[in-house]
């Protein structure tokens, strides 16, 4: 019999989790660690490993055509660009706190797209090979734009099959024309809400009548549309962070079913305003508290959340195949499936290098409107794009299920060779997926209560958390 | 029932052939095959076609429900049998009756006699409706592979629109079989391959065959890395219900390539007759071990289908994983069922269900 390598870390004193190439994992002692080391295994492991899928007797059978094919699922596929992210412009009627895309005054002028870049977009999608697309209206404030929407959409709407349509507002200023706009069952409504109207108003709105106005139209929003057609993410200051009972029933009682928590991010304004030391802690005491709290909310309640972030991670832990969420897949293609037009016309792989750029650290466009996709930054950037051959991941109990973020990575650092475990991409993903882990094997039945919810299933199965005794 | 032989008055023939009906003759005279039978007249129950000068009667209620379907007319036989039905997603071809196992639920019992219809199977892929599903079934098709592939590369040469279901049991694979495999267009062949059991002493013990979970294994295996689509198929039995987490775990790690897993309750036919007593699992008041598959397979990502089961013997929480699976021809409802209101969306009883000996639990929703 050959096993397959084996991955471990302690996850109490004395046990530990071990994970394979695929992803199968499972727990045991930490005496079974010096068996495994030592070449030692009972005739009790050597059955557990086989029929967990941890090695295979010959090239080609069938526990050997299992490991790779599931291997094999853990690879996210080089996708067709079918999902574009449009800046028509960068103005926004709020000036938010920790505004993360560097936005311009309303009122400014030079920061929208000309009727040239318009003409410029539309051949861009033209060209596109899919018979389907999705288009996420970013901004600033797109609605500022309703005319370069309403092109766009209906272009769309004519070129493809199948378009979808994602409008990120801030539902401050909504006029009757947008209440027309995004009631179009193809168009669905993404929102930003702190949490808290006391958060909220703090971080964003600042003035009683903005807050006001942002409470009426949400609440509009979701009367008109429900909560299938509306999200809201919460931005969380880690040293201001609102309670998290408090968030969880104000989202739950407006009808979501997802939150997906963001911790405040260290670019565009933010990263001038704030100083973040000790927010890492802070952020991460904060996070596990809500966790603990969705598990006590989702005890009782007929319709139970999931914080989004989490619910991905576990879902990569558990199944293979599961490469639907950008921000976490390996390996993490940019500029294939994906791609952001800035206002000038610049072509940006994630939202994320598009704010880099803007503040002045380093330019991470990939070509731009006129010239089409820059062949060669895209193949530098994609060269890193796995977490394959990294020389800290091959080591990393998590590797099959982690990926990596070039761009984070440089908007921190401005290289990509720093040792893994000193990155704060790093750092946070080791912190969910060690408590990803406990949540499985956690005995707990409100633990299990909300595992299963978050897995798509009934109810959690022991199964689903094997222990070697 | 929907009626699947006719009876008719058929000019002596010497082989079989296949024809196809046209009750509405089409303008453009290039669109009529061969094949085609022309509706000349309808009287009493019998309608006349023609078929290249020669007269066929068929005893037909409502003969317009019967355009565009190819019939199969065998020597020697009265009846002729409806073998593309245009209006239905169910359609088979029976390969043989021959099998190298003998399962506890076959609900088709394997004969020795095989007569060869390969030939009659291509005319009547050519004449099928545009994009139509063909199941082929038996016995064991693949005790004809050489016939099989050769038809199918063929099939697909005529028609690669038409996609294929292929019932076997996976025991006849051969590394061999790469070449072949790889002339035909995989993405349109759903192999639909049974598992009893992850262990093998009962998997072999159900279909009465030594060694036959291991070949079995292996030859998934090789379809899988071959990139051939796989159903993989459980009949629910009281002798694996026990096992079916343990097999939920199995097929989630050696076969993750399978691209569904259907889970179906037992037919009253055949041997599944035969072996009702002990076999038969009554769901509708013990679904735990099954819930708990389900659960297990669609964590990991294979969410299985429920097959043959009616709606009200399922929990809520796993009647999404339900399909009415029951063919059309075969499909009944039974008095309890008067007033449901899931009765649009469940697949019923077989025709052949025991009410008096099946399911205890059974109510209109």
């Amino acid at each position: 019999m050959k096993i397959w390598p084996l991955q471990f870390r302690s996850i109490d004193s004395s046990h530990m989790v071990f994970t394979d190439d695929t992803g199968k994992f499972f727990k045991a002692s930490t005496k079974f660690l010096e068996r495994y080391a030592t070449e030692n295994l009972s005739v009790d492991d050597t059955i557990f490993l086989q029929q967990n899928g941890h090695a295979f007797l010959n090239f080609d059978d069938f526990q050997f055509v299992g490991f790779a094919s599931r291997w094999i699922n853990r690879v996210s596929p080089v996708g067709d660009l079918k999902y574009v992210i449009l800046v028509p412009t960068l103005r926004c009627d709020l000036k938010c706190d920790y505004c993360q895309v560097s936005r311009v005054a309303k009122k400014a002028r030079g920061f929208d797209w000309s009727e040239a870049t318009l003409r410029q977009v539309i051949s861009f999608l033209s060209n596109l090979s899919p018979t389907e697309v999705k288009i996420e209206f970013q901004g600033g404030e797109p609605l500022l734009r309703l005319d370069i929407l309403k092109t766009i959409r209906s272009f769309c709407r004519q070129r493809f099959k199948q378009a979808e349509f994602v409008v990120c507002t801030n539902l401050q200023e909504v006029s009757d024309e947008a209440w027309e706009f995004l009631s179009a069952d193809d168009t669905q409504i993404s929102t930003s809400f702190d949490g808290t109207n006391h958060h909220h108003q703090k971080r964003r709105t600042i003035s009683d009548t903005q807050q006001e106005s942002f409470e009426e139209n949400l609440g509009l929003a979701l009367a008109r549309f429900g909560s299938e057609k509306v999200s809201a993410l919460p931005t969380i200051d880690p040293l201001d962070p609102p309670e998290p009972s408090e968030l969880i029933s104000n989202y739950a009682s407006k009808g979501f079913r997802t939150i997906f928590l963001r911790k405040v991010n260290f670019q565009g304004f933010a990263r001038k305003k704030y100083s973040f030391e000790g927010a890492d802690r802070h952020w991460e005491a904060f996070y596990r508290q809500f966790i603990e709290e969705l598990i006590t909310y989702n005890m009782t309640a007929d319709k139970p959340v999931e914080e989004f972030y989490l619910s991905h991670i576990l879902r990569r832990i558990v199944r293979s195949g599961h490469h639907n969420h950008v921000d976490l897949r390996n390996p993490n293609w940019l500029g294939k499936d994906y791609v952001v037009i800035d206002h000038d016309g610049k072509l940006y792989p994630t939202d994320e290098a598009r704010m880099i750029s803007r503040v002045g650290q380093i330019d991470l466009s990939v070509g731009d409107l006129e010239n089409g996709l820059d062949a060669e930054t895209l193949h530098s950037l994609n060269s890193e794009a796995s977490n394959f051959d990294d020389p800290d991941c091959v080591h990393c109990v998590y590797k099959p299920y982690c990926g990596p973020d070039v761009v984070d990575d440089l908007s921190r650092y401005g290289r990509i060779d720093l040792p893994r475990h000193e990155t704060d991409h790093c750092q946070r993903h080791m912190f969910l997926f060690d408590l990803a882990f406990e949540l499985i094997f956690s005995e707990n039945l409100a633990v299990q209560k909300s595992l299963a919810n978050w897995l798509d299933i009934s109810e959690f199965n022991q199964r689903l958390a094997p222990v070697l005794s | 029932m929907i009626q699947m032989q006719i009876s008719s008055e058929f000019p002596p023939i010497s082989q079989p052939m296949v024809f196809r009906l046209r009750t509405i003759i089409p303008k453009d005279p290039q669109e009529l095959d061969n094949c085609d039978a022309v509706l000349i007249s309808e009287e009493d129950h019998f309608s006349e076609f023609d078929l290249q000068g020669f007269s066929i009667r068929l005893k037909l209620e409502n003969v317009h429900d019967f355009d565009g379907d190819v019939i199969l007319a065998v020597p020697g036989r009265k009846s002729v049998h409806r073998l593309v039905r245009s209006q239905s997603k169910h359609n088979t071809f029976l390969v043989t009756e021959q099998c190298d196992q003998k399962c506890v639920m076959c609900s088709q019992p394997p004969k020795k006699h095989h007569q060869d219809l390969f030939d009659c199977f291509l005319d009547a892929v050519r004449l099928a409706p545009i994009g139509a599903t063909i199941g082929i079934s038996g016995g064991e098709p693949m005790l004809h592979k050489d016939r099989l592939f050769h038809f199918l590369i063929k099939s697909q040469k005529l028609r690669p629109d038409v996609r294929f279901h292929i019932l076997t049991n996976g025991q006849h694979f051969t590394s061999g079989d790469q070449r072949t495999l790889s002339l035909l267009d995989l993405r349109s062949i759903l192999w639909g391959i049974p598992i009893y059991s992850a262990d093998a002493e009962i998997h072999d013990r159900i279909v009465a065959k030594t060694g036959a979970h291991e070949v079995l294994l292996q030859n998934l295996a090789f379809l899988g890395s071959v990139g051939g689509l796989i159903e993989l198929r459980t009949v629910l039995l009281r002798s694996n219900v026990q096992g079916l987490a343990s097999l939920a775990d199995h097929i989630t790690t050696f076969q993750p390539f399978a691209h569904y897993w259907a889970i179906m309750q037992l037919e009253n036919i055949g041997y599944g007759r035969m072996n009702w007593a002990g076999e038969f699992y009554d769901n509708s008041v013990a679904f735990d071990p099954i819930a708990k598959s389900i659960d297990l397979a669609t964590a990991r990502g294979i969410p299985p289908s429920l097959f043959n089961f009616p709606l009200c013997t399922v929990p809520d929480d796993y009647r999404p994983n339900c399909f009415a699976s029951i063919s059309d021809w075969k499909q009944k409802f039974i008095h309890e069922c008067r007033g449901c209101a899931l009765r649009s969306t469940c697949g019923g009883f077989f025709e052949w269900y025991p009410e008096d000996n099946g399911f205890s639990r059974i109510a209109a929703q």
